[in-house]
């Protein structure tokens, strides 16, 4: 599903020129859980924002899905993006002005779900979440555990082929942690492919792969458990 | 889609309430304001709308050259409209009007006044009058008939139903039968005439009439459509000379459609008009509409690290630019909408004493669709102007960046606020300069010499038994101890109407047909006036003595050329009269200019009485005796009469409006602009909390805190200045042109501006600094 090959990317100030990727190609393959770990500046952020067509790599090659997609302006990637990709972030990035059943429904109306079906698909997730009865509730309500659901709820509702979770527990206790990866497996084995951002060895157990970086590169790929397609 | 874009909206809003009302209220003063002088424009641009021919209307314009210029006038011949119509073709009707006056109209023991005009039968036809009563064909068949408006049919008769074949004295001399009831005219159209009366019967009272060289009436011309004009204009330039030899008259139509806003002639070209007050007017109009706007662009700005995460997210769940391009905008649209709420509110309070500033009676009616759909326009606009660089500026966050939280480099949008409030305290400094100027000049007029003492001076028309009495009213006035002098004159103190080229002297040169006021004037006026005499004397108090005498004005001595000018014979028509005096200088007609040349004829009658009460009197006393003195000497008139130097002031109410508009607008825009600071203010202070915390930390003080902050938003103010005082000069320099009689601009004007924002905005910044400057740093530190 993803292949990256000697993926490039550099940030440059006036007179230091930092690289956050050097190099680095992987593999992953549909319905695969990838975790990727790392010390800080290691990198992973800034591979997971070009995973998630956020950003532009300086060189290399990211083939999505058998299409080469590094070079895409930014209304191919938004478009790309919304049917394909749901994100988990740390700090969840709800929109705090919108209640919980909104900010569930906005990836449906920028794919351009109609209302009703809209209706029935957040409900649906929301349901699956166990967050069903905070619909109506702002973001600042709930605890951080449940923001964290909602963003998975989000994340998850347009069905997309892959979740880009980073950090998903780092801002939580680990009982609200473990039910948010519960969350992230159930969704995995359901067929979603999930690449995972931690620094959480407990959490990257949960995936079938750890590949971890160092300046940029991949130092090592640990296989936790059989993938089979 | 557009639910979750109000919904937001609003939400947004609300959270920030503060902001939000700024915003709201900014705009909705620029909205309420704009749209009140939008309606004052409509007024003005639709003026004469009532006609449905008026495209085929046209007035004679009179050009007369003299040494320096050519004088235009609308008046005309009493012998031109009858052979408009026979000479020229293409013109299908024309008609005489004479120039507006009051009578006294009595039935029974009621008493009352109104304006009205003298006009020939096919004025009726031309200007399609409404009959309600009677028609126009046959409402002037009889010679002492009169045609009423509603009103004053109403107010006559009470009643307009059979009223027709009733009769109405009018002036106390003779009945005249109501043949014709019309329709009220509108405000905003150029006739106010509340009667009309048979031009046949002006011309048995008015000699002059059957002479080419004589002008003073109005004479319109009603074009077959689609009429060539210049092929008219071509014929009618040198028209009179046809009909008189030797007369260098020059006359041409001027169309109705600009009789309103640009009747302003120089050198016989129309220059511009009350046109230039409805572009001036259109312009601060929209001037302030962008100052508000203006704020809502900052604010927004400003604010932009506040949305930025949820543009990021945004991003990332998939909308595009433009679908947050319109997200943003449909927010500035949604603020703009709730702005014209308010602005509707606001203008309905304010209509009433809008009207009283303009003197008109302006009507908002949201339900007539031209004033609704400009109002729905303005407040497109306004959310359109407003909301289109904050929209492209949010929109083009990178959500990698604002997601991680790192602090929006502003670049751009720093500058481009930096460079709004500068363009906002630049006009709000303009129009402060303006409006100072403006009064200055009115004052300056207003204190002008004007050669003869408007204080204490009383007039009133001539009417009824105060000719024949004059003798016994002015020796009982004199007796009452209330009044130092009483005479009579052809015009009043202010406007001498009529002027004439036909005199001539030695060493005229007779291409050169200056016009000369003239006017006739019995024995003390020149005492009741207050004009003093430069050489020779004034007239006996014997008329007959000085019958073939004349004084004239210093500018009249000046045009003749002639030092010794008393004892000089100067013919007028045919007839030689002798100069016996010289009088200085008194401004009349036009308080702006050099006073025009004059004569003064001595007569024993006159159209208006003046009254000179002496220095002390209390008028609490005195006017109750002079309306004793007249009731008993003029029975049957009410004494209705003016003050002259009430009517001085009110000759200045273009410029005195114009003078309370540009104060209002310089106080508004103020008002709008500090809005924005103080919003501006607060946002700096919040996201300068941490740095202030620290530096207090350090050692700050208050004091040194709260300038700091409060310099970044003067030196502003102060750029501000210097960009705007060249411009300020140059606009006012250019508007004080208009006026011979002009003052400087002094320096100091600008220093009083420049500092007067500088304090206004001082006063809308330090508020901000201090409560920032003296919050707990610990606090402020804990928070972040």
């Amino acid at each position: 599903m993803i292949k990256i090959k000697d993926l490039e990317k550099y940030y440059a100030t006036e007179d230091v020129k930092t690289i956050a990727l050097n190099k680095l190609s992987f593999e992953v393959k549909e319905g695969e859980f990838v975790a990727v770990m790392g010390p800080s500046g290691c990198g992973k952020s800034t591979l997971l924002n070009i995973l998630g067509l956020l950003d532009d790599p300086d060189g290399g090659s990211f083939l999505f899905n058998g299409t080469e997609v590094a070079g895409y302006n930014e209304r191919k990637r938004a478009n790309l993006r919304k049917h394909n990709l749901g994100f988990v972030f740390q700090s969840f990035n709800l929109i705090d002005e919108l209640t919980v059943f909104e900010n569930v429904e906005l990836p449906l109306i920028y794919t351009g779900v109609k209302p009703a079906e809209r209706k029935q698909r957040v409900e649906e997730v929301l349901e699956k979440m166990g967050i069903m009865h905070r619909r109506k509730h702002f973001p600042q309500q709930l605890s951080g555990g449940q923001q964290q659901r909602v963003a998975v709820a989000r994340a998850v509702v347009n069905h997309p082929k892959l979740i880009l979770a980073d950090e998903p527990t780092g801002n939580l206790d680990s009982s609200n942690g473990n039910d948010v990866m519960d969350l992230l497996t159930e969704l995995n084995s359901a067929g979603t492919t999930i690449i995972m951002v931690t620094h959480s060895e407990h959490d990257a157990k949960y995936s079938h792969r750890i590949i971890r970086m160092l300046d940029g590169q991949k130092v090592t790929e640990n296989i936790l458990s059989e993938f089979t397609h | 889609m557009l639910k979750n874009y109000f919904k937001i909206a609003f939400r947004n809003l609300w959270k920030q309430k503060g902001y939000s009302a700024l915003n709201i209220f900014g705009l909705a003063i620029g909205i309420a304001c704009a749209s009140l002088i939008f309606l004052w424009v409509q007024d003005e641009v639709s003026f004469d709308d009532y006609f449905a021919n008026k495209a085929d209307l046209y007035k004679i314009k009179t050009f007369l050259a003299d040494k320096n210029s050519i004088n235009t006038y609308d008046a005309t011949s009493g012998l031109l409209a009858a052979n408009l119509s026979a000479d020229i073709p293409g013109v299908e009707n024309s008609a005489r009007s004479s120039v507006i006056s009051q009578k006294l109209f009595s039935i029974n023991e009621k008493n009352l006044n109104a304006k009205g005009n003298y006009v020939d039968p096919a004025f009726l036809d031309m200007f399609e009058l409404k009959f309600l009563k009677g028609s126009p064909s046959t409402a002037f068949n009889q010679l002492y008939s009169v045609i009423l408006t509603q009103n004053l049919a109403n107010r006559i008769f009470g009643s307009t139903d059979n009223v027709i074949g009733k009769s109405v004295k009018i002036n106390t001399e003779k009945e005249y039968v109501v043949s014709g009831i019309i329709e009220d005219l509108p405000d905003n159209m150029s006739f106010e005439f509340e009667w009309l009366l048979p031009f046949k019967v002006y011309e048995q009272e008015n000699n002059w009439l059957e002479y080419w060289a004589s002008i003073g009436v109005n004479t319109y011309a009603e074009l077959e459509p689609k009429t060539d004009i210049t092929a008219i204009n071509k014929t009618l330039y040198n028209y009179i000379s046809t009909k008189h030899k030797g007369s260098i008259m020059k006359m041409s139509l001027y169309p109705m459609s600009r009789w309103r806003l640009y009747d302003t002639f120089e050198n016989g070209k129309e220059i511009t008009g009350r046109i230039k007050y409805v572009k001036l007017f259109s312009l601060i109009a929209w001037i302030i509409l962008i100052i508000a706007c203006i704020n809502f662009m900052n604010l927004s700005t400003a604010r932009s690290q506040k949305r930025a995460g949820e543009v990021g997210i945004r991003k990332v769940l998939g909308a595009g630019k433009n679908r947050l391009i319109f997200q943003f905008m449909s927010e500035s649209i949604i603020t703009a909408l709730i702005a014209t709420l308010l602005a509707v509110l606001l203008i309905y309070i304010s209509l009433p004493f809008f009207n009283i500033l303009v003197e008109k009676e302006l009507l908002v009616n949201f339900f007539d669709p031209l004033h609704l759909s400009s109002l729905l326009s303005i407040t497109l606009l306004c959310g359109v102007i407003s909301g289109i660089f904050p929209a492209y500026y949010l929109s083009s966050f990178k959500p990698v960046k604002v997601l991680k939280g790192l602090k929006i480099k502003e670049g751009s949008a720093r500058w481009v606020r930096k460079g709004l409030v500068v363009a906002q305290f630049s006009v709000s400094v303009i129009l402060i300069i303006s409006t100072i100027l403006i009064y200055q000049q009115i004052q300056h007029i207003k204190d002008r010499n004007l050669g003869f003492d408007k204080e204490h001076l009383v007039y009133a028309s001539v009417n009824g038994n105060i000719q024949k009495n004059f003798d016994p009213i002015k020796n009982e006035l004199l007796q009452s101890g209330f009044v130092d002098n009483v005479s009579m004159s052809t015009n009043t103190p202010l406007d001498k109407g009529s002027s004439a080229a036909n005199f001539s002297w030695q060493g005229k040169n007779p291409e050169n047909q200056v016009m000369i006021t003239y006017e006739g004037v019995t024995p003390d006026y020149l005492k009741t006036m207050g004009i003093s005499v430069k050489t020779g004397r004034d007239f006996y108090a014997n008329t007959d003595a000085d019958s073939t005498n004349i004084i004239v004005n210093q500018a009249f001595a000046d045009v003749v050329g002639n030092k010794n000018i008393v004892g000089s014979t100067i013919q007028w028509e045919n007839e030689p009269l002798t100069v016996v005096g010289v009088v200085n200088d008194f401004v009349y007609n036009n308080l702006y200019e050099k006073s025009s040349p004059l004569v003064l004829y001595a007569s024993a009658s006159g159209n208006y009485l003046n009254i000179r009460f002496k220095r002390n009197t209390d008028l609490a006393n005195a006017l109750p005796a002079l309306k004793n003195i007249m009731a008993q000497n003029n029975p049957s008139y009410p004494f209705e009469y003016k003050f002259a130097d009430e009517q001085f002031e009110k000759s200045f109410k273009t410029e005195t409006l114009i003078g309370e508009l540009a104060g209002i607008f310089a106080a508004l825009a103020i008002l709008i602009s500090c809005l924005g600071l103080f919003g501006l203010a607060a946002y700096t202070a919040e996201q300068r909390t941490k740095e202030i915390g620290v530096r207090k930390i350090l050692g700050a003080s208050v004091q040194g805190l709260t300038a700091s902050l409060s310099l970044d938003f003067l030196k502003l103010v102060g750029l501000s200045c210097i960009i705007s005082f060249p411009f300020a000069w140059w606009i006012m320099d250019d508007w004080l042109q208009n006026y011979a009689y002009r003052i400087n601009i002094d320096w100091w004007v600008f220093a009083i501006a420049g500092l007067a924002a500088v304090l206004i905005a001082l006063l809308s910044v330090s508020y901000q600094a201090i409560k920032a400057a003296i919050a707990n740093p610990v606090k402020s530190l804990r928070t972040e």
